[in-house]
C-alpha cells in the first residue's frame, strides 16, 4: 500500500493505493497530482508520463519531491513499452495514454505492475480500474468582479470502482486549501451563493465560496 | 600568501598561465570563458584553417613539454596550472619565457599571462606585449622581464604578463566590460555607466543577478576574480576512442553488446594508464547500410564495462524499433565506436551525478532504458527555482545532467503571480478570445485601461465559458533592457461558469492562457 494524504484516505478502499493496482482519474489536474504527494514525500519514485502540461509546483506545493519524480511528457507511438520501462523504476507512475489502449496492452502493462509492485494512476479512462475518481463539482473563492485573487479551491469528488471499491463514496475537499494543502471540508458550508465579496473578513473562507455548478 | 582574512572560507584559486599564439587565433571567435572544452574532438579547434590547427597541435605538444596538462581554450590559446612547473623552471616570468622560446622555435610568435585564475590569465596573455590594447591599463610594475637570453626572439616589448599573486581582482577591476564574453550585456552595462569590470564587482552580487539574470551573475563573478571553470586537461591530439570493426556486419545485437563490454574495458584501461577519466561515453555506431548513430551518455567514472555495454544494448534496441513501422532489415552493425567525451584529470572525487537524491539504479536503468528509445531530452527532472511565469519557475533538466534551475530561486521576483499554483501549465500558452456582454473583444490599453469587463471566455476551440469572477489586470514588463526578450503583458485571473479557474494575458493584443487551476 503506497500512502495518500490523509484528506483522499477516504475515498480509497483501505486507504491507499494498493500495489499492483491501477487507479483512473476522469481528467489530469490537481487531484492527480494530490494523489501522488505523499508516496513521494515517503520515497517513493513517481513517474508522469504523456502530460507535458503536468504543474509541477502546484505538485511540490501538496507535497511531491521534485527531487524523486521523473517526467516524459512525450512518450509517442511507442507508450506502453515507454511506460513499461518508467513501472520498472518508479513505484508510482501518473500516466495519459495518448491513445486508447487495446486490451492486450492494458493487460501487459498491469502485469508488470503487479510484478514490479507498483501502482499506475491513469488520467482518464481505463476499462478494469480497481478504483475511479472524478471531479464533480469545484468552486473557487477569493476572486470578484474585477478585484481579489484566487484564494482556495473546494472540490467535490466522487469515487466508485470494483470489488471492495465498488460502493460509491463522495467526499467534498479543499484542493488546494488557502495553507496550499488538501483538507476535507464540511458540507454544511458548500456552497453558499451570493457572496458578497468585500463585507466578509478574510477568514471566513468558506462562505465566500462562488456559486457551484455541474461541470 | 593572498590578501584574505584568515579563516575566511575562500575556494582556492589556481595560477594559471595562458600562452595565446597571434598568428593562430582568430580574433574574432568567441573566448568560450564558461563553456566546458571539448577536448574529445580536436578538429574543433580547426576555426582557422587545418594549417593552423596542425601547427597549434605542434604547439600544444611543445608546451606539453613544461607542464603535461594543458587546455586548449579556443583555437590558439592555450592555458595550464603554472604553479608546479614555475617551481621547476624558476620562477612564472622564467618559466613563460621558456615556453615562448619554445614555441618559437616553431615559428610561432606567442604571448603569455599568468594570473589566479583562467579568466585573468586570458586577459594578462591578451594585453601583454606590443599587440596591447591600452598599456596604461596595466600596472607596469607587474610587468614581466620578457624574452629570456636563450630566446631567438629579439628583445622588444614584454611578451609576459605576470599578475601577482592576490592583485588579481585589482587588474580585474581596471579592465573594460568590453572583455565581457556577452557583448550585449557589456553594451548595457556601459549604457548604465559600468565601464570597469572594478564597477561592476563593486555591486552586490544579489542585485546583479536579480536585474541581469544569470549571464550578470557570471559577469560578477568572472569581475570578482571567482568564478573561472576550472582547467579540462587532456594530452592534445591523442585519439582515446575505441573502435571494433565486424567483417562480416553483426545482425545480432548479443555479439556487439559483447563486444562492446571488451572495448570499455579496453577505454577504461587507456585512460586510467594517463590518470584520466571522462564525463561521458559517446557510442557510436555504422550499420552496414551506411546509416550512422551516435548517442552520448554522461558517464563519471561510475560505469563499469558492463554497465557501458548495458547502454549499447538499450542504444541498439531503441534504433531497432521501427519509428514507423519500415522493414528493418539493415544489414547488422559494421563499426561500434566508443569515444570519451570531457576527458578530465582523475580526481577519484566522484561529481554530484544525479543531484542531490541519491538515484537508485533501478531508477537509473528505467530512465536511460527510456532515453534508449526516445533520445536523452525525452526524460527530464523538474528542479523548481525562480522567475515571474509559473512555467519558467521549474527549469527540465534531462535525465543524467547537472540538477540546477535556470533562474536562481534566491532573488525576489517582483511581479510574479501570488496565491495557489495552477495544476495544469501549458508549455506554450494558448491561443484565447476573451469578449464582453456585447460580444465585442476585450482590449487593454498601454496604461492598462480594460475596455469592459471580461463575459465570456473561449480557450483555442473550445466552446466559450461565461466568465463569472475576474482580476486584474496585473502589468508586468520583462527585460525591458533587452530588444529581443523584452515582454510586455497584463495578466489576468478568470473564473468560469464550469468551476475552473484560468490564468490568461494579454501580450501584443492577444489573449494568451497560460495556465489552469484545477
Amino acid at each position: 500500500m503506497l500512502p495518500v494524504l490523509s484528506a483522499l484516505r477516504g475515498l480509497l478502499p483501505r486507504g491507499g493505493l494498493a500495489r499492483g493496482s491501477v487507479v483512473t482519474v476522469a481528467e489530469f489536474g490537481l487531484l492527480a497530482l494530490a494523489l501522488l504527494a505523499a508516496a513521494s514525500a515517503a520515497g517513493t519514485w513517481c513517474g508522469i508520463a504523456g502530460i507535458p502540461e503536468a504543474g509541477v509546483l502546484a505538485a511540490v506545493g501538496l507535497g511531491l519531491d521534485a527531487d524523486r519524480t521523473l517526467l516524459v511528457p512525450d512518450p509517442g507511438d511507442a507508450w506502453p513499452q515507454v511506460v513499461s520501462s518508467l513501472i520498472d523504476g518508479c513505484e508510482l507512475v501518473l500516466l495519459r495514454p495518448p491513445g486508447r489502449a487495446p486490451a492486450p496492452v492494458r493487460q501487459r502493462l498491469e502485469a508488470a505492475l503487479r510484478r514490479g509492485r507498483g501502482v499506475l494512476l491513469v488520467a482518464g479512462d481505463w476499462p478494469g480500474a480497481q478504483v475511479r475518481l472524478r471531479v464533480v463539482n469545484q468552486g473557487w473563492t477569493g476572486l470578484g468582479d474585477g478585484h481579489g485573487q484566487l484564494r482556495a479551491c473546494c472540490a467535490e469528488v466522487v469515487a466508485d470502482g470494483r470489488g471492495e471499491a465498488a460502493m460509491t463514496r463522495t467526499h467534498w475537499l479543499w484542493l488546494p486549501g488557502e495553507d496550499g494543502g488538501v483538507a476535507v471540508a464540511d458540507p454544511a458550508d458548500i456552497p453558499v451563493a451570493d457572496w458578497p465579496v468585500a463585507d466578509i473578513p478574510a477568514a471566513d473562507t468558506v462562505r465566500r465560496l462562488s456559486p457551484v455548478r455541474a461541470g | 600568501m593572498r590578501a584574505h582574512r584568515p579563516g575566511a572560507l575562500v575556494p582556492e584559486i589556481p595560477r594559471i598561465m595562458v600562452l595565446r599564439c597571434s598568428g593562430l587565433c582568430d580574433p574574432g571567435a568567441p573566448s568560450r570563458l564558461g563553456a566546458p572544452s571539448r577536448l574529445g574532438a580536436p578538429s574543433r579547434l580547426a576555426a582557422p584553417g587545418p594549417r593552423a590547427a596542425e601547427l597549434f597541435e605542434q604547439v600544444i605538444a611543445a608546451v606539453t613539454g613544461f607542464c603535461p596538462e594543458v587546455e586548449a581554450v579556443q583555437p590558439g590559446v592555450c592555458a595550464f596550472g603554472a604553479r608546479g612547473p614555475a617551481r621547476y623552471f624558476g620562477g612564472e616570468t622564467a618559466l613563460a619565457g621558456q615556453v615562448i622560446a619554445a614555441v618559437a622555435e616553431l615559428g610561432v610568435e606567442s604571448r603569455a599571462g599568468v594570473a589566479d585564475g583562467l579568466f585573468a590569465a586570458l586577459l594578462a596573455a591578451r594585453s601583454a606585449g606590443p599587440a596591447s590594447a591600452d598599456p596604461a591599463n596595466v600596472n607596469p610594475a607587474t610587468r614581466g622581464a620578457g624574452p629570456s637570453s636563450t630566446s631567438p626572439v629579439d628583445a622588444g616589448p614584454p611578451l609576459v604578463l605576470v599578475i601577482p599573486p592576490g592583485r588579481t581582482a585589482e587588474f580585474l577591476a581596471r579592465q573594460p566590460v568590453s572583455v565581457l564574453e556577452d557583448q550585449d550585456l557589456a553594451g548595457l552595462l556601459t549604457r548604465l555607466g559600468l565601464r570597469t569590470l572594478g564597477d561592476l564587482a563593486a555591486l552586490p552580487a544579489g542585485d546583479v543577478a536579480g536585474r541581469f539574470g544569470p549571464a550578470g551573475e557570471t559577469a560578477h563573478r568572472l569581475a570578482s576574480g571567482q568564478g573561472s571553470r576550472p582547467l579540462a586537461a587532456a594530452p592534445p591530439a591523442e585519439d582515446l576512442s575505441v573502435t571494433r570493426e565486424f567483417d562480416p556486419p553483426e545482425p545480432l545485437a548479443e555479439p556487439v553488446v559483447f563486444a562492446a563490454k571488451a572495448l570499455a574495458e579496453q577505454m577504461h584501461d587507456s585512460l586510467a594508464a594517463r590518470g584520466l577519466t571522462c564525463v561521458r561515453v559517446q557510442v557510436q555506431a555504422t550499420w552496414a547500410d551506411g546509416r550512422e548513430s551516435h548517442r552520448l551518455w554522461r558517464h563519471d567514472g561510475l560505469l563499469s564495462p558492463a554497465g557501458v555495454a548495458g547502454r549499447v544494448r538499450w542504444q541498439l534496441d531503441g534504433w531497432r524499433v521501427p519509428a514507423d513501422g519500415t522493414d528493418t532489415s539493415d544489414g547488422g552493425i559494421a563499426v561500434l565506436r566508443l569515444v570519451p567525451d570531457q576527458v578530465v584529470r582523475a580526481t577519484g572525487r566522484q561529481l554530484a551525478l544525479w543531484g542531490e537524491a541519491a538515484v537508485s539504479d533501478r531508477v537509473a536503468r528505467s530512465a536511460m532504458h527510456i532515453q534508449a528509445m526516445l533520445g536523452h531530452e525525452s526524460v527530464l527532472r523538474p528542479v523548481p527555482g525562480g522567475g515571474r511565469d509559473f512555467w519558467e519557475r521549474v527549469t527540465l533538466v534531462p535525465f543524467g545532467e547537472k540538477t540546477e534551475p535556470r533562474l536562481a530561486a534566491g532573488p525576489p521576483w517582483p511581479g510574479r503571480v501570488m496565491g495557489p499554483a495552477p495544476g495544469v501549465v501549458y508549455p506554450f500558452a494558448r491561443e484565447a478570445d476573451v469578449t464582453d456582454e456585447a460580444g465585442a473583444a476585450v482590449t487593454v490599453t498601454g496604461r492598462c485601461v480594460l475596455s469592459a469587463a471580461p463575459a465570456w471566455l473561449a480557450v483555442d476551440g473550445d466552446p466559450p465559458r461565461q466568465v463569472t469572477g475576474w482580476a486584474g489586470p496585473w502589468p508586468l514588463s520583462e527585460r525591458w533592457w533587452d530588444p529581443v526578450a523584452a515582454r510586455r503583458r497584463a495578466r489576468f485571473q478568470l473564473l468560469t461558469g464550469d468551476g475552473r479557474a484560468w490564468l490568461a494575458a494579454v501580450q501584443d493584443g492577444r489573449w494568451l492562457v497560460e495556465a489552469g487551476y484545477w
